[in-house]
């Protein structure tokens, strides 16, 4: 059994143990959505008619005079009849389908301390923006975490992940870094996500700064090498903050791109392990010093939330355009 | 209700218009408490303070608009907001094809957000701004002179008029005998008018003979039989309307949604961060301060008893909207801004057939100027040596609004 969903005059089916975006992105029906943990809000939207059972909508995020006026968190709300719904402005148009996925580990690479590179071969390519993440299923525990790519949108048959271990965690400890090995199938379901950049078209190639905590460099390098494509010349800052030098990676790489691009500056800094190679200090203070306009600029930033928030504020602090400000919502696993 | 019930309201006596425009909430909270409809002396008038009092004499079959005694001095007669039936149905369809929000649709955008940029230029890269003067104003009056046809004349004479009639239209205070206890308070509105007048005049005798797409001149010529126009006698004192509150009241209302914000910089920074709360923002902002806080009123057509109290046919009642959004039976801790109090509907814009003809053409002026702050300022801060002075009882909103940001 399953109830027809009306969204932006699409018309989709809905399973009654599936939430609502989870119906919409599957039949290519674009819905705003970041976290798709309850905790952002982006994905409200209003229930017009039928009903919807609000799950684990969080308090906090949908209060209850908002549900008295027929607000939904669709990440999370469950349809209990045919429901009509409307969303934010860009709601309802058509977007890369939602997919499960099957996947094949293609290689395991240590790449820094306790971090890894991981890939997955696809059956079939897959059609995402780079930037948006991707939910494995943790082998037999019902869990299900989120990873960025690190992928352009032609790497399509193969996806890069960056894995921290979490001590004891459950995906990292447990699995991949544990008992994980090439070969292995992982069942994940994507694209997902609103953190990548805007199409081609609207994109005039202005000045990035990108943010990476740790492995929030993951979707960076996606954002980045894309940008770079489209305007090849155009200025991007793009900033990995670690702890140590042990943490940093790709450091060829991004030597290699750089050499490619004159506008590419990438610069590691390190907060609490010194090294005169290095900058020390917060990534985003790092920028303070180094831009003195954000103006006509955007920004890009994912990793730890206290990273981001600092982001945030030393974007407007030199007056980036709000509009222009991006961040990966969900709270990635591995983040502290 | 007999007299020997009702609540001894002496107090009253002694309010003064200087305190009511200083404060008025403090005199308003009591007049809530004690008597949602009551005889203010220095008004000379009945005053109408909570939601439910406030709206059911705004919509009531037995009440008709009726201008307030200074109102009528400053703006004359026919004024839309103090007349009723035939003429009013006649003002009404003369000013709210402009005002349609499919009509406003179309070109509000390309009106207000190349207004806004101008102004900002002019100071976004100071690092310190007083934003009443040098923008919310100056924004509010430029949008609407431009709809109307007023591109010649320059935004500080805009603002200097609706000031001017501003304090002739709130010059309120009656004596005893029922007269204007201050009647040289006329003089300055009179000294406008007669300006207005100068400058007006001979726009209209040019649109009389070349219509144009501006408002003023399709109240002239819409509806009217080919080659006749309305009377300006007719139209002027509606002109007057325009040119005190529609001029003032979105700065007034950009203004405290502002100041609302920066008492909760966690809520300012939530919305500079998405646009897309900005409406919300000044929704409250307008609950919060209401910029038309008590300047219309309605008359009964026959007895009626309101709140408990009599009123004969003939009876004028002050619709005290500032004070009916801070009515705690409908807001908890009304005196404070909050972004996230349950969206109540509120009476910024007034109820009945008066209620305001500007807002959805309002709304959009404060939003796109907020909007365009916002991303041009992102790190706005008030500057905290200055404090914020409110003042009105008619029409209010913060005299100046310090802000400073790093650049
Ligand atoms: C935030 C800005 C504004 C606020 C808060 C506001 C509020 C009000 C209020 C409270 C009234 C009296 C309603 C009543 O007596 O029940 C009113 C009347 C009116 N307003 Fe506004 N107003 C604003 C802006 C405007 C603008 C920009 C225009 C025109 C472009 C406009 C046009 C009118 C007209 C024509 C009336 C008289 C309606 C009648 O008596 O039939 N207003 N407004
Ligand atoms: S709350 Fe649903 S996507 Fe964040």
């Amino acid at each position: 059994m399953s109830f027809a969903v009306t969204a932006g005059g699409h018309r989709v089916e809905c399973a009654p143990s599936q939430t609502l975006l989870d119906a919409c992105l599957r039949a290519g029906v674009w819905m705003p959505n970041s976290c798709n943990q309850g905790t952002c809000g982006t994905c409200k939207l209003q229930v017009l008619s039928g009903e919807v059972d609000h799950g684990a909508s969080p308090r906090d995020t949908l209060t209850d005079d908002e549900r008295a006026t027929g607000l939904a968190l669709a990440c999370q709300a469950r349809p209990l009849a045919d429901t009509e719904v409307r969303g934010h402005g860009t709601a309802g148009r058509t977007t890369h389908r939602l997919r499960d996925l099957t996947t094949t580990v293609r290689a395991v690479e240590d790449i820094a301390r306790d971090t890894r590179r991981v890939l997955l071969g696809l059956a079939e390519p897959l059609a995402f923006e780079p930037g948006q993440y991707v939910e494995l299923s943790v082998p037999g525990s019902g869990a299900r975490r989120q990873y960025s790519l690190a992928n352009t949108a032609d790497e399509d048959k193969v996806l890069e992940l960056h894995v921290r271990r979490v001590p004891g965690g459950l995906a990292t400890d447990c699995w991949l870094f544990g008992g994980l090995d090439v070969g292995d199938r992982v069942e994940a379901t994507g694209p997902l996500g609103d953190f990548h950049l805007p199409p081609a078209e609207d994109d005039d190639g202005g000045p990035m700064v990108l943010i990476g905590g740790g492995t929030g460099l993951a979707p960076l390098v996606g954002i980045a090498r894309t940008a770079l494509a489209r305007h090849p010349t155009r200025e991007v800052r793009l900033y990995h903050g670690v702890r140590g030098a042990a943490d940093l990676y790709d450091l060829d790489r991004f030597a290699e791109l750089a050499a490619a691009h004159p506008g590419l500056t990438f610069v590691p800094v390190l907060s609490d392990e010194p090294d005169p190679a290095y900058r020390g200090g917060f990534p985003t203070d790092a920028f303070l010093e180094d831009v003195a306009s954000g103006r006509g600029w955007s920004g890009w930033l994912c990793g730890p939330p206290a990273m981001v928030e600092a982001g945030v504020k030393a974007f407007k602090r030199r007056r980036m355009s709000p509009r222009h400000i991006h961040r990966e919502k969900f709270t990635p696993a591995d983040a502290s | 209700m007999t007299t020997t019930e009702r609540p001894d309201l002496s107090w009253l006596d002694t309010v003064t218009m200087s305190e009511l425009e200083r404060d008025p909430y403090t005199t308003y909270e009591r007049l809530r408490a004690e008597a949602p409809l009551a005889y203010v002396p220095v008004l000379g008038s009945y005053v109408a303070s909570t939601t439910e009092v406030c709206r059911e004499v705004a919509t009531s079959p037995d009440f008709e608009a009726v201008i307030t005694p200074a109102g009528g001095r400053t703006f004359g007669h026919p004024a839309i907001i103090g007349v009723n039936g035939d003429i009013h149905a006649d003002l009404r369809s003369m000013v709210e094809p402009a005002l349609q929000p499919a009509e406003v649709d179309r070109w509000i955008d390309d009106l207000v957000r190349p207004i806004a940029r101008r102004y900002l230029e002019q100071f976004e890269d100071d690092g310190h701004a007083e934003l009443v003067a040098q923008y919310c104003e100056p924004v509010s009056v430029r949008s609407l002179g431009d709809l109307l046809g007023l591109q010649d004349v320059g935004s500080d004479k805009l603002r200097e008029w609706f000031a001017k009639l501003n304090r002739s239209f709130t010059n309120a205070a009656m004596d005893e005998n029922g007269e204007f206890a201050n009647p040289e308070g006329f003089a300055e509105g009179d000294a406008a008018k007669a300006e207005i007048r100068a400058i007006v005049d001979p726009l209209i005798d040019r649109w009389i003979v070349e219509p144009d797409d501006s408002a003023i001149s399709h109240w002239l010529h819409d509806g009217m039989p080919p080659g006749q126009t309305r009377d300006r006698e007719y139209i002027y004192p509606t002109i007057y309307v325009y040119l005190l509150g529609a001029m003032q009241e979105p700065g007034h209302g950009m203004a405290s949604t502002l100041v609302g914000l920066f008492s909760r910089p966690e809520q300012l920074e939530e919305v500079v961060d998405d646009p897309a709360l900005i409406p919300r923002a000044i929704s409250e902002g307008l609950r919060w301060t209401s910029p038309i806080w008590s300047a219309t009123a309605r008359i009964s057509t026959k007895p009626v008893t309101i709140a408990g109290v009599d009123l004969p046919a003939g009876t004028p009642v002050m619709l005290s909207y500032g004070s009916a959004n801070h009515d705690t039976g409908q807001y908890e801790a009304p005196s404070t801004y909050d972004l996230h109090r349950p969206p109540l509907p509120h009476l910024a814009f007034g109820a009945g057939n008066h209620a305001c003809a500007g807002i959805y053409f309002a709304n959009h002026v404060m939003r796109i100027a907020l909007e365009e702050l916002f991303e041009a300022i992102p790190n706005l801060e008030r500057d905290t040596r200055e404090g914020v002075d409110f003042w009105g009882w008619g029409f209010r909103g913060p005299t100046s609004l310090h802000v400073t940001w790093e650049v």
